[in-house]
């Protein structure tokens, strides 16, 4: 695969990566979230097997399908489990109204291509788009786990967030060293069965919301 | 290019194919979600001969009324027919077209029609009709505004804002989709819905619900002028569905009118026109009407897709 095709690759991986994140942000049901971030995570792996692709390095390859495995499949089941578990309502509960989260969004994207300019000297394996939409989603990701008040939602802003890390790294430095990666990986697998598992105790043994926790501090 | 017919007869044919063939995708829909719920549905015939019924019934009209009531099915239909002809549905013309307008005045057309509409509503003195109007002059004021910067981002990378030219100059490029293209055409899919006044936003099939939209401004109309109406709503459906295939899928288009190039447009239009139109029918067979006050947080994912779309087009 040549190195333009890749570019023209990522670049629209990119646009359906920044659109799913829009569909996190937008989703009005826990469940719309969660199937928005497992998209995310498939065009994320995609991305990852093109550019293993196109710089022929075997390590992405496996890292593309751990990403598909880990994030787009064991990940968002676990999730669901956990909605379907603590029997909470569907709905998400927003801090501030959603489309008011939506032009804040639009506001980072500019931001972040504005400040693409800037970042010229930057040396990328991918040129184009790559690395303002890993920030970008790094950003909003970010902003789904300001702006919600329920924890699996904020969860969800977490992987977006993490998405977006990992593409950044991929457009920069041809993906992290596999080791990182499979590290990086499990730590958030790891820290998703935690939160879950916080999640269905707190919802358990004290029946409560996680804004509720705001009121034991000093 | 001298096997080219006049612009003017290619405005005219492709015009008079976008105005007959509407109601026959609407009846395509309705078969389509008719199926989906286990019925037989009605045939896809059905909206034709509702049409012709409805030309054959005598007129009503509210005491409240003034005299302007009765003349505007006729502007609402004149508007969105004029509309068709800024389309390129057969032909791709690679030299000089009918310089009736872009995609500006398109976009302007449907506005006009929808502000007839809403006027008309209000004239007859209803409150279904009052409360549909003031919904649905809701609606446009998000879809508009996206609908146009979808527009501006295509035309930016084509340079140009007429529609004809734009899929002219498009279509060899059809695999160098790039990020912009694709926000722009999700942005665009959501506006559709709205615009086709289907199922998230409005609801094609209720008539004695709180919940409608366009239908509440067509209660005081009857017999023609409801007809004029009628087939005004379904043109502009096929005029939406067309101006997605033509900023987005712009192949098939014939060069010339030799009659294998003809048949070949008409059958690309023909796949591009039911590829959207059973888009319509699964998303409205598949979701639930969004209580009013949800609306704008969908139509605002669009407006933020159709905004990214030209801002990274530009950036």
């Amino acid at each position: 695969m040549s190195v333009a095709l890749a570019a023209r690759l990522i670049d629209v991986l990119g646009g359906l990566l920044l659109f799913t994140m829009l569909l996190i942000l937008a989703a009005g049901q826990v469940f719309r979230a969660i199937y928005a971030v497992a998209a995310q995570a498939v065009f994320l792996g995609i991305a990852g097997a093109v550019l293993a692709a196109a710089t022929g390095n075997v390590d992405l390859w496996i890292i593309a399908f751990i990403t598909i495995v880990a994030k787009a499949i064991v990940l968002p089941w676990l999730l669901i489990r956990v909605v379907r578990r603590v029997q909470i309502s569907r709905e998400i509960e927003p801090v501030i109204p959603v489309h008011l989260t939506l032009t804040l969004a639009a506001g980072i994207v500019v931001l972040a291509f504005h400040l693409n300019a800037s970042l010229g000297p930057v040396r990328q394996t991918v040129t184009g788009n790559a690395l303002p939409v890993g920030v970008t989603l790094i950003l909003i990701g970010v902003l789904v786990m300001a702006s919600r008040r329920k924890a699996l939602v904020q969860m969800v802003g977490l992987f977006a967030s993490e998405n977006g890390i990992f593409f950044t790294a991929m457009a920069i430095s041809q993906g992290m060293p596999l080791i990182i990666e499979i590290g990086v990986i499990l730590d958030v697998v790891l820290g998703a069965l935690v939160m879950g598992i916080l999640v269905l105790r707190v919802r358990s043994s004290v029946d409560t919301d996680i804004a509720d926790l705001e009121s034991l501090k000093g | 290019m001298e096997t080219t017919p006049a612009p003017v007869v290619r405005t005219i044919a492709q015009a008079a194919l976008l105005v007959l063939a509407a109601p026959l995708v609407t009846g395509y829909v309705q078969k389509l979600k008719a199926r989906l719920q286990c019925r037989a549905g009605a045939s896809v015939w059905q909206p034709y001969r509702d049409l012709s019924k409805l030309l054959r019934k005598g007129t009503v009209q509210s005491d409240t009324a003034t005299p302007f009531f009765r003349a505007i099915p006729v502007l609402v239909l004149a508007a969105t027919a004029t509309a068709t002809a800024m389309l390129p549905v057969l032909w791709a013309p690679a030299g000089a077209t009918v310089p009736l307008g872009d995609a500006i005045l398109l976009v302007g057309l449907l506005a006009l029609a929808r502000f007839l509409l809403a006027v008309g509503a209000l004239d007859a003195g209803g409150a279904f009709g009052g409360m549909g109007a003031s919904r649905e002059m809701t609606v446009g004021l998000l879809v508009e505004p996206a609908l146009m910067l979808t527009v501006f981002s295509v035309a930016v990378s084509a340079g140009t804002t007429d529609v004809n030219l734009l899929a002219a100059r498009r279509a060899p490029l059809l695999l160098s989709w790039t990020a912009p293209d694709l926000l722009a055409l999700f942005g665009m899919l959501i506006l559709a819905l709205a615009e086709t006044g289907r199922i998230p936003v409005d609801n094609p099939d209720t008539h004695l619900e709180l919940t409608m939209l366009h239908e509440g401004m067509l209660l005081e109309h009857s017999g023609p002028g409801l007809a004029c109406i009628a087939l005004a709503t379904h043109v502009k459906q096929l005029v939406t569905l067309t101006l997605v295939a033509a900023l987005f899928l712009p192949v098939g288009l014939a060069r010339d009118a030799s009659p294998p190039a003809i048949a070949l447009a008409l059958a690309a239009f023909a796949a591009k026109v039911l590829a959207l139109a059973t888009f319509l029918g699964l998303v409205e067979s598949s979701y639930a009407k969004l209580r009013f006050f949800r609306v704008p947080q969908f139509l605002g994912l669009g407006l933020v897709c159709a905004f990214l779309a030209l801002a990274l087009r530009v950036l």
